[in-house]
C-alpha cells in the first residue's frame, strides 16, 4: 500500500473545555476526493483550519507526505483553503485575486498571466477579469474563490462548505462541475458539508463527524447502504426505524409479528433493537417477501421521479415511508386511507442497538 | 408621498446651518469685496484690492507654511493614529470598547487645557527637562518651547484622537478570513498589510488626514500658545485682522480663500469615501 498524502493521528482541539476535534484519525490518499460530513457544529471548519494552518492542534498530528505539518505557518503549507464566506479580496479585479496567490511565489510575470489567462478559462470567466468580486453574482464569486485555490496547484485543497450559498440548480451542476476539476487537475480534494446528498454524489469517501468525532469512514456505498449506527443511519438518507426485539435469532416487532434480518451475532435474546429498512428497499404487494405488512396510506407525497407513501402501520407509532419509482407506482390511483401491503427482504434489514 | 417625510425631518438642522453658517460665510463673502476706512470700519466701495492682497508673496509665503505644518501635523497623527488603531483592532472584541474609551479621551477635556499642559511638559523649566537631568542627561537640551516643533507636537496631539476613529473604522470592520486567505495564499504578515489590510483602510486614512488638515490650517490657539507668536499661521493672521489691525476686510479675504482650500479638500475626500465604500459594498450585479 502506498504511503497516504495525509495521514492525521488522533488530532484534538479544545476550545476551553470544549473538544471540537476530539481523536480523528483519517489517511487520506493521493486524488481523493474526500467529504467531511457532519451537523452544525460537528467540528468540520474546526478540523479544515486546522490542516490550512489557523489553528494548532491541542495534541497529535498531520503528516503531509510524511512530514509533520502541524506547527508550519499557512503560508508555508502547499495546502489552500476555500473560504465558507469566499473571502475573495475586494479592492482587486477576478484577474488579481487569481494572480495573488502566484505572485506570492514570486514566479515570472509571463507564467502568472498564463495561469491566470488558463484558470480563467477553466472557470469559464474570462470575460469578466476586470471585474470587481461585488460586480459579480453568488456562483461567479464562488467560482473565483475555487480558481484563487486551484491556480496554487496544492497538494491538497480544502474546500469549506464550497456549494453552501448557491441554489439548488447550480449546486447540482456545481457538484459534477467540481468532480470533473478534481478529475483534470489530480489535486486531492477534501469538502466540508452538512449536505449528505452532495457528499454521496461528490465523493470518492466520506467521513461522518460527530460531535468532533469520527464516526464512519467509508465510500458513499458503504456510508448509505451499511451505517454504522442509528445515528449514522438516521443522517444519511430516509431510514425506517422499527422498534423491535431479538427473539430467538429472530426479531419480533411491537405488535408481536416477526422481522426477518440478518442478525450482527453479538445480539442475545431479549435485546432491544431497531431493525431499519431504507424506503426505497419496500416493494409493492410483495406477498412473498421475507418481510410483508400491510398498512394504511396516511399521506403521499409526489416527486416527479418517485412517489412516496407514508403508511400508518402497527410495526410503529411512526410512519413508514415507502418510495415508489414512478414505474412502480405507474397505474395504481392510490387514495388517502387505502390499504396497501408491502414487502422487503431479509437482508435489506439493519439492526441497530439503541 | 411616505417617502418624502424624511425631507421634513432635515428641516431644523437645515434652518440651523444656513442661519448660523450659510448666512455668516456670505456675509464674510461680501466683506472681502469691500474696503477698509482709515481708521478701521468698513467703507462700502467694491473692491478687488483684498483678494489681490491674499496673493501677495508675503501672505502666500505663510499659506504655504501653514499648509506645510498642517500636512506634517496630519502625517504624523496618521501614522500614530493608523498604528494605534490597528492594535486596538487586532485585540479581542469584548477589550476594544474601554482601549477605544482611553484613546479618546483627552478629547473631552478642554482645548486650552490640554494645549497648556504642552507648556508645562515643554518649557524651560518643564517637565521634559527635569526628567532628562533626572536621569542623569547633561548639555543643555533645545528650545523646545515656542518653535514649529512644539506647534506640530501641539496639533497631533490635539486631533490623533480623530485619527484613531477614523482608521479603527474600517480595521475593524475587515472580515478576518480577508487576512486568512491572504496567508494562505502563501502572503507573509508583512505583505498580507501592505497589499490587503491598508488598501482597504485607505478610506479611514484619508478621512483622518483630512480632519487633521483642516482643523490645522485655520488653527489659531496652538500657534499662538506653543509658538509664542514667533511665528504666525494664517489663522493667527486671519485673528489680527480681525481683533488688532482693525482690518474687516482683509481678514474676510483671507477667511474666504482658507475656507475655499478646506471646502475643495473635504469635497475630494468624500468623493473618494463614497467611490471607495461604494466598491465594498457587497452588492450583485448579475450577466
Ligand atoms: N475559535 C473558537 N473558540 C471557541 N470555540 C470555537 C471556536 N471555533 C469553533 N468553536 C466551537 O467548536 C465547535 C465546532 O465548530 P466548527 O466551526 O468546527 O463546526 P462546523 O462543523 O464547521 O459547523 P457548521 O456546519 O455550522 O459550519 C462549535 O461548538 C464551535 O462553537
Ligand atoms: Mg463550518
Amino acid at each position: 500500500m502506498t504511503r497516504p498524502l495525509l495521514s492525521l493521528a488522533n488530532i484534538e482541539k479544545r476550545f476551553g473545555e470544549l473538544r471540537a476535534v476530539n481523536g480523528v484519525t483519517l489517511d487520506i490518499h493521493e486524488n481523493e476526493f474526500f467529504a467531511l460530513l457532519g451537523a452544525s457544529g460537528s467540528g468540520k471548519t474546526t478540523l479544515l483550519r486546522m490542516l490550512a494552518g489557523f489553528e494548532i492542534p491541542s495534541s497529535g498530528s498531520i503528516l503531509l507526505d510524511g512530514r509533520d505539518i502541524s506547527q508550519v505557518p499557512p503560508n508555508h503549507r502547499p495546502v489552500n483553503l476555500m473560504f465558507q464566506s469566499y473571502a475573495l479580496f475586494p479592492h482587486m479585479s477576478v484577474a488579481q485575486n487569481i494572480a495573488y496567490g502566484l505572485e506570492m511565489e514570486r514566479l515570472p510575470r509571463s507564467e502568472i498571466n498564463q495561469r491566470v489567462d488558463e484558470m480563467l478559462s477553466t472557470i469559464q470567466l474570462a470575460h469578466l477579469a476586470e471585474r470587481k468580486p461585488h460586480q459579480l453574482s453568488g456562483g461567479q464569486q464562488q467560482r473565483v474563490a475555487l480558481g484563487r485555490a486551484l491556480v496554487k496547484r496544492p497538494r491538497l485543497l480544502l474546500l469549506d462548505e464550497p456549494l453552501g450559498a448557491l441554489d439548488k440548480k447550480l449546486r447540482g451542476e456545481m457538484q459534477l462541475e467540481l468532480k470533473h476539476i478534481q478529475n483534470t487537475f489530480g489535486i486531492t480534494f477534501i469538502v466540508v458539508t452538512h449536505d449528505q446528498e452532495e457528499a454521496l454524489v461528490m465523493a470518492d469517501r466520506i467521513a461522518i463527524l460527530k460531535d468532533g468525532a469520527l464516526l464512519q469512514c467509508g465510500s458513499p456505498r458503504d456510508i448509505y447502504e451499511y451505517p454504522i449506527d442509528r445515528f449514522a443511519a438516521d443522517f444519511i438518507g430516509i431510514m425506517n426505524f422499527l422498534p423491535s426485539r431479538v427473539d430467538a435469532g429472530a426479531l419480533s416487532a411491537a405488535d408481536g409479528s416477526r422481522i426477518s434480518a440478518l442478525l450482527p451475532g453479538d445480539l442475545k435474546s431479549g435485546d432491544n433493537v431497531l431493525a431499519a429498512v431504507r424506503p426505497e428497499r419496500l416493494r409493492l404487494g410483495a406477498a412473498d417477501a421475507e418481510n410483508c405488512l400491510s398498512g394504511q396510506i396516511r399521506a403521499m407525497a409526489y416527486h416527479g421521479l418517485d412517489l412516496h407513501l407514508h403508511l400508518d402501520t402497527p410495526l410503529s407509532s411512526q410512519p413508514l415511508m415507502v418510495r415508489l419509482t414512478a414505474d412502480a407506482a405507474e397505474g395504481h390511483p392510490f387514495a388517502v386511507g387505502e390499504k396497501v401491503t408491502v414487502g422487503w427482504s431479509a437482508h435489506d434489514t439493519r439492526v441497530f442497538t439503541v | 408621498m411616505t417617502d418624502r417625510k424624511p425631507i421634513y425631518l432635515m428641516t431644523p438642522a437645515l434652518a440651523w446651518l444656513t442661519a448660523f453658517m450659510v448666512v455668516p460665510c456670505l456675509l464674510i463673502l461680501a466683506l472681502a469685496f469691500f474696503q477698509r476706512g482709515t481708521y478701521g470700519g468698513i467703507v462700502y466701495e467694491l473692491s478687488l484690492d483684498n483678494i489681490a492682497q491674499v496673493f501677495d508673496p508675503l501672505y502666500g509665503r505663510i499659506f504655504l507654511k501653514s499648509a506645510g505644518i498642517a500636512a506634517l501635523a496630519a502625517t504624523i497623527a496618521v501614522v500614530i493614529g493608523y498604528a494605534a488603531a490597528y492594535a486596538i483592532a487586532s485585540m479581542p472584541r469584548r477589550h476594544q470598547p474601554i482601549l477605544l474609551f482611553f484613546a479618546v479621551l483627552p478629547f473631552w477635556s478642554n482645548y486650552l487645557v490640554r494645549t497648556y499642559a504642552w507648556i508645562v511638559l515643554l518649557n524651560r523649566e518643564g517637565l521634559i527637562v527635569s526628567f532628562t537631568r533626572a536621569v542623569g542627561l547633561e548639555g543643555e537640551l533645545p528650545q523646545m518651547l515656542y518653535t514649529e516643533t512644539a506647534v506640530v507636537i501641539g496639533l497631533v496631539y490635539n486631533y490623533l484622537p480623530f485619527v484613531i476613529l477614523a482608521c479603527y473604522a474600517p480595521l475593524s470592520r475587515l472580515n478576518p478570513e480577508i487576512h486568512e486567505a491572504s496567508r494562505d495564499l502563501g502572503a507573509s504578515e508583512w505583505t498580507t498589510f501592505r497589499r490587503v489590510t491598508l488598501p482597504m483602510t485607505v478610506p479611514g486614512i484619508a478621512t483622518g488626514f483630512v480632519f487633521v488638515f483642516v482643523l490645522s490650517i485655520g488653527n489659531f490657539v496652538t500657534p499662538a500658545l506653543l509658538g509664542g507668536g514667533q511665528f504666525q499661521m494664517i489663522g493667527n493672521l486671519i485673528y489680527d485682522q480681525f481683533l488688532t489691525s482693525n482690518d474687516w476686510p482683509f481678514g474676510a479675504a483671507l477667511s474666504m480663500i482658507l475656507i475655499a482650500i478646506m471646502m475643495g479638500l473635504l469635497t475630494l475626500q468624500t468623493f473618494a469615501s463614497e467611490k471607495a465604500s461604494g466598491q465594498q459594498r457587497s452588492e450583485k450585479v448579475d450577466d
